[in-house]
C-alpha cells in the first residue's frame, strides 16, 4: 500500500507502469522495437543458457516447454482465467464505486473526514491476506469471498486518490464558478470530476493488480475454480510448466487491463503532463 | 455619470490584524480605477469584498445600487494566476463562465471567438493551456472575464506573475481591449506606471492597517501609447503616487523608531 500513501501529495505513480512504457513515450519510434528486442533476447538467453546449468524442468522449465504446456492447456487456462477475471473486475468495479462515493462524502460533508479516516487507516494497516480465511468462513468458498478480497485490496488507493482529485481544487476556480452563478452540480461535473479523472485512472493502474492479488489469494484459500486453483493443482502435481503457463495467463490479463486504462488516458486525458507529446 | 460601485467606510479585520481600515471611495460607471499599494495593504481583500467573496467587518459596499451580501453576479474576475482549466482548450476555457451557469449559446461562442481575435489569440482557439505562454494564458483569462460583457470587472494583479517586458505589452493590450467595451474596471496592482497608464482614477493605499492615502485623477488623453510614458504629466502623476506610498512608509518607519517600546524589539 506504499503507492496509496504517496497519493496524498499527488497521483500515485502507477507501480505496474513498467519502465518500458515510459521509454516508449520519450522516444516514440524506437521504443517499442527496443522493448521487443529486449524481451526476445531475454527469452533466448533463458532457452539456451539455462540448459547449460542443468536445471531440471520441475524447477525452472524452458520457455519452449512452458509454451507447449500453455498450448495444451489453453481451454483450461481460458476457463479458469474467466473465473478469476470475473471476481477481479467485480471487486475492482465495486471498489471504484464505493471509493469514489466515500471520497465524495469526505469532500462534500464537513466533519466526515475525521470520522472516516481513522477507521480506514486502521483497516488499511491490517494485511487483508491474513484475514482472508475469515471471509471464507463468512462468505463460503464461492465467488463472494474472492470478490470481497479483491474489493478490499483495491479500495484504499482508489479512495485516497479520489479524495485528492475531487477535493484539492484551486480556490480561485471555485470563486470564479460562484461568481458565474454555477450550480454545485455543474461545478462537480465540470471541475471536480474532470480534475479527479487522472487521479482515479492512476489509482486504477495500482488497484487493478491489487484486486487480482485478492482474487488469487481467495482461490488459494478455498474453492475449486480460477487461476489460483489451477496454480495450486499444478503445484501438487509438481507440474511446474503448468504453473508458469498459468502465470503467463495472468500476465496477459494484467497487461490487457493496464492497456485499456492507458488507451483511455491517450484518448481522453491528452492534456495531462505525462501525455503531452512535446 | 452614474455610480457603479460605492465603498463606504469599509473595515476588515482578521482576528487582531486590521486588513482594511475605514476605506471609502466611489467608482463611476465606465471608469477604470486602480488600487495601488505595496503588498499587505489590503488591496486584494478589498477586491474580494467588492465581489462578495468576503464580507466586510463593518461598513458597506454597493454595486450598481445594490448592497453586496454574497457573491455578486454580472462581474468578471481576473486573478494573478490565469486559473485556466488544463483540460479545456482556449475557447472552452473562455466559455467556462457560461458553461458552468448552463447558459452557453451560439452567441457566446461567437463572442468568445471575437475576443480571441481581439486578444491576439487567433490560431490558438483549440490549444490547451500548457501550449500557451504565460502572457497568452492571462489574455485568455481576460477574455473569459469579458465573455458575458459584465458591467463590472475586477482584476487582482493580473500581470503580477509575468515578466517585465510581457507585462508592459499586456498593459497596452488591455487598454486596447478595454477601449472596445468600456466596462467599469477595478484593477489592483503594485506597479505605479501600470496604474497611471491604464487608469482614470488611482486609489493609493498604505499598509498596516490598509488605509486609503490619496485618490489621484489621471487626466492624460486616451488612447495612450508608448509615448505617454515620457509625457511630463505621466511623470508628474507617477511621482505623486510614488510619493504617496513612500511618504506613508516614512511616517510609519518614523513611528517605529520613535516608539521606545518597539524600537529594539524590531
Amino acid at each position: 500500500m506504499n503507492g496509496a500513501r504517496k497519493a496524498v501529495s499527488g497521483p500515485v505513480v502507477a507501480m505496474t507502469d513498467d519502465p518500458v512504457t515510459d521509454r516508449q513515450r520519450s522516444s516514440k519510434a524506437r521504443g517499442p522495437l527496443r522493448s521487443f528486442v529486449a524481451v526476445v533476447a531475454f527469452l533466448l538467453a533463458w532457452q539456451f543458457l539455462v540448459p547449460l546449468l542443468h536445471v531440471p524442468d520441475y524447477v525452472l522449465p524452458l520457455p519452449s516447454v512452458i509454451a507447449q504446456r500453455f498450448g495444451e492447456t489453453f481451454m483450461l487456462q481460458l476457463a479458469n482465467l474467466a473465473v478469476t477475471a470475473m471476481t477481479t473486475l467485480a471487486g475492482l468495479a465495486i471498489a471504484l464505486v464505493v471509493g469514489v462515493l466515500l471520497a465524495l462524502l469526505v469532500v462534500y460533508v464537513e466533519g466526515v473526514k475525521s470520522v472516516v479516516m481513522p477507521f480506514l487507516a486502521a483497516f488499511n494497516s491490517i494485511p487483508k491476506i491474513a484475514i482472508a480465511p475469515l471471509f471464507v468462513i463468512w462468505f463460503g468458498l464461492g465467488a463472494e469471498s474472492k470478490i470481497l478480497l479483491a474489493f478490499l485490496l483495491a479500495l484504499f488507493p482508489i479512495f485516497v486518490n479520489s479524495m485528492t482529485g475531487l477535493g484539492e481544487i484551486e480556490p480561485d476556480i471555485l470563486d470564479l464558478s460562484r461568481l458565474a452563478g454555477g450550480s454545485s452540480y455543474r461545478v462537480f461535473t465540470m471541475v471536480r470530476l474532470m480534475h479527479a479523472t487522472p487521479y482515479i485512472t492512476d489509482a486504477l493502474k495500482v488497484a487493478f493488480p491489487l484486486a487480482l492479488v485478492g482474487s488469487i489469494v481467495g482461490e488459494f484459500i478455498g474453492g475449486n475454480r480460477g487461476i489460483g486453483q489451477l496454480i495450486l493443482a499444478a503445484q501438487f502435481n509438481l507440474d511446474t510448466p503448468l504453473v508458469f503457463a498459468a502465470l503467463l495467463s495472468i500476465t496477459v490479463f494484467t497487461t490487457a487491463g493496464i492497456g485499456v486504462i492507458t488507451l483511455f488516458e491517450r484518448r481522453f486525458l491528452k492534456w495531462r503532463p505525462s501525455q503531452r507529446s512535446r | 455619470m452614474s455610480i457603479a460601485l460605492e465603498i463606504a467606510d469599509v473595515r476588515k479585520t482578521f482576528g487582531a490584524l486590521v486588513a482594511v481600515e475605514r476605506a471609502s471611495f466611489a467608482v463611476e460607471a465606465n471608469e477604470f480605477v486602480s488600487i495601488v499599494g505595496p503588498s499587505g495593504c489590503g488591496k486584494s481583500t478589498l477586491l474580494r469584498m467588492v465581489a462578495g467573496l468576503a464580507a466586510p467587518t463593518s461598513g458597506g459596499i454597493r454595486v450598481a445600487g445594490r448592497t453586496v451580501s454574497g457573491p455578486i453576479r454580472d462581474v468578471g474576475m481576473v486573478f494573478q494566476a490565469p486559473v485556466l482549466l488544463p483540460w479545456r482548450t482556449t475557447l472552452a476555457n473562455i466559455l467556462f463562465v457560461a458553461d458552468v451557469a448552463g447558459k452557453t449559446t451560439a452567441a457566446h461562442r461567437e463572442r468568445a471567438l471575437q475576443l480571441i481575435a481581439l486578444a491576439g489569440l487567433a490560431g490558438f482557439e483549440h490549444a490547451y493551456p500548457h501550449e500557451l505562454s504565460g502572457g497568452m494564458q492571462q489574455r485568455a483569462a481576460i477574455c473569459r472575464a469579458l465573455l458575458l460583457d459584465p458591467p463590472l470587472i475586477l482584476m487582482d494583479e493580473p500581470f503580477g506573475a509575468l515578466d517585465v517586458m510581457t507585462r508592459e505589452r499586456m498593459g497596452f493590450e488591455l487598454q486596447k481591449i478595454w477601449a472596445t467595451s468600456r466596462n467599469t474596471v477595478l484593477f489592483v496592482t503594485h506597479s505605479i506606471s501600470e496604474a497611471v497608464l491604464l487608469s482614470d482614477t488611482i486609489v493609493v493605499m498604505t499598509p498596516r492597517p490598509g488605509r486609503i492615502h490619496d485618490i489621484v485623477k489621471v487626466d492624460l488623453p486616451r488612447p495612450r501609447d508608448v509615448s505617454v510614458l515620457e509625457h511630463p504629466r505621466f511623470i508628474e502623476l507617477s511621482a505623486r503616487v510614488r510619493g504617496g506610498i513612500q511618504g506613508s512608509e516614512m511616517t510609519s518607519l518614523g513611528k517605529v523608531v520613535c516608539d521606545p517600546t518597539s524600537a529594539f524589539v524590531q
